[in-house]
């Protein structure tokens, strides 16, 4: 059986196509074959952050029209040998993705031999989004350490519990997991962010992980290439931490305190 | 195929008695009838599902000279609530009832409802009819537990009887109880017990720290913060009446 997981967040720009690009990539490393969909109509960029956006020829929707079957859209990826990307089409309305045409397109990957589907999902909690998380099993819900952000992913989670399949046919409920992106232990210290706990206590949903916040992150999607493949970078090791615990192995919280910089970095410098 | 009796035979009228929920209105004025409305719901659109409603004047105090009935009727459909007819109305209205696709019913009936609280100015009090004659209250009211939080933008309602949230509710979700509120976890949000009168109706909570916190319409909301002593402890919430003035009360609960 596929396993359907939505990377989701409510509020916009939080880090969600970052770590499904990362997080899909973490799950194919470890031998799963998986797909990661864009879903995010009109703004596709998953395909940048994966860095195969000068091979997309057939898009989501194209596959849910019938113009492409999914053997021609899915695009495997550069470094992966299990991962293979769906891209979003960039130009086309957004009511081009209906419940049916994402339900059909997501059997027709389980019948692939998929062990994992991941979803990325557009901000906002709109049809766009409703729709990605609509068929989820798992739900990956991306915060950041601020009022809005966690706000918005209170809403989300909510959404979530009342419209997903899983929800409207009173199945099982829908795993929900969190994540917490862009954080900073030093503003965190300083005050100025919420800290992880007051994060995990608002929301009440396992914590999957933290993800510091990083320039890594930048140069990694400039690459073309999922952060998690970066060599001596903390938000490398942070999204492995994540696929391990995703995968039920224990893994404590790493890069969440903040260690005063040692006299010898403050007379040196660096890192 | 169907009985031969019933061969041609398309319509067929029968007499019968339905159980609808009444809607005392008590004030006409549409604008203030939508305040109290959203007061009571909050913005909860489909609170109703689509029951259908007798209005009825019964506890109008003065009648206006006309009735903006289109304004009500779009009013109550936000809200899901299908009125379908009008109750207790005096004659010079009506005409205007009536071309609004209202039936005017007789002034029956009135007798056998239980009275309710003194509302708050402009509150809609909704009092869904049992199918069955029963004693009110019911012997067992049942009681809604609900596993999860309740997060923003959600809404519960335990029609009749108590609610228990066992993981609590978050900042901008809604809960409503006809009976008590028992919230194990945080409360945080808008709550509102004794929806439909229950003046002996409460609310706890073992982590205090609500917008909004009604009882039988009674209300308090606490933009300016809550004392230390309950903020984020147990607490509970009732109504205590003094001269004929009924008070919400909110005081610490238990150990903490
Ligand atoms: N851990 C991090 N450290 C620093 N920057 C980050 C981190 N994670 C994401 N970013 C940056 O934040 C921005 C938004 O990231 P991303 O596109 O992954 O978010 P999103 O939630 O998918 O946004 P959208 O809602 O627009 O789809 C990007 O510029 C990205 O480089
Ligand atoms: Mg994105």
């Amino acid at each position: 059986m596929a396993r359907v997981i939505v990377v989701t967040s409510g509020k916009g720009g939080v880090g969600k196509t970052t770590t499904s690009a990362s997080f899909s990539t973490g799950l194919a490393l470890r031998g799963f074959k998986t797909a990661v969909i864009d879903f995010d109509v009109g703004l596709r960029n998953l395909d940048l952050i994966m860095g195969c956006e000068r091979r997309v020829v057939y898009d989501l929707v194209n596959v849910i029209n019938g113009e492409a079957n999914l053997n021609q859209a899915l695009i495997k990826d550069k470094h992966c040998e299990n991962l293979f990307v769906l891209p979003a089409s960039q130009t086309r309305d957004k009511d081009a993705l209906s419940e049916e045409g994402v339900e059909k397109v997501l059997k027709e990957l389980e019948h692939m031999g998929f062990d994992y589907i991941v979803c990325d999902s557009p901000a906002g909690i709109e049809r766009g989004a409703v729709m990605a998380l609509t068929f989820a099993d798992e739900a990956i819900v991306v915060s950041n350490p601020e009022v809005s952000s966690v706000r918005d992913s209170d809403r989300i989670l909510g959404i979530l519990q009342s419209k997903s399949r899983r929800a409207v046919e009173g199945r099982e409920a829908v795993k929900e997991h969190l994540l917490i992106t862009r954080y900073a232990p030093k503003r965190v210290e300083e005050g100025e962010m919420l800290s992880y706990k007051d994060v995990h206590e608002l929301l009440r949903v396992p914590l999957l992980g933290v993800i510091p916040e990083s320039d890594d992150v930048l140069q990694a999607s400039n690459q073309g290439s999922p952060a998690i493949h970066l060599k001596d970078s903390d938000v490398a090791t942070a999204y492995q931490d994540v696929v391990a615990r995703f995968l039920d192995e224990d893994r404590p919280l790493r890069f969440v305190n903040y260690e005063k910089p040692g006299l010898l970095k403050r007379i040196f410098g660096g890192k | 195929m169907a009985d031969a009796t019933l061969q041609g035979k398309l319509i067929e009228f029968k007499g019968g008695s339905l159980a609808v929920m009444t809607a005392h209105l008590r004030d006409t004025e549409a604008m203030r009838l939508a305040d109290a409305l959203h007061m009571m719901l909050g913005g909860m659109p489909d609170f109703f599902a689509g029951e259908a409603a007798v209005l009825d004047f019964s506890q109008l105090a003065t009648f206006p000279d006309r009735v903006d009935w289109t304004a009500i009727v779009s009013l109550l459909r936000r809200y899901q609530v299908q009125p379908i007819a009008v109750r207790n109305l005096p004659e010079h209205l009506h005409e205007g009832a009536r071309r609004a696709n209202l039936a005017i019913l007789g002034n029956e009936g009135m007798s056998a409802e239980r009275p309710v609280a003194a509302p708050p100015p402009a509150r809609v009090e909704a009092a869904a009819a049992a199918p069955a004659p029963e004693p009110v209250p019911a012997l067992s009211a049942p009681t809604l537990i609900v596993e999860r939080p309740v997060r923003s933008g959600q809404q519960v309602y335990s029609k009749g009887g108590d609610l228990i949230l066992l993981a609590g509710m978050s900042p901008g979700s809604e809960v409503i109880a006809d009976g008590c509120i028992h919230c194990y976890g945080p409360l945080r949000g808008r709550a509102l017990a004794g929806a439909r009168g229950d003046l002996t109706a409460r609310i706890f909570s073992t982590n205090f720290g609500p917008e909004l916190v009604s009882i039988a319409g009674v209300y308090r909301t606490f933009e300016r913060g809550l004392p230390p002593a309950i903020a984020g402890h147990w607490a509970q919430v009732r109504l205590v009446s003094s001269d004929s003035q009924n008070t919400l009360e909110i005081t610490p609960l238990g150990s903490d």
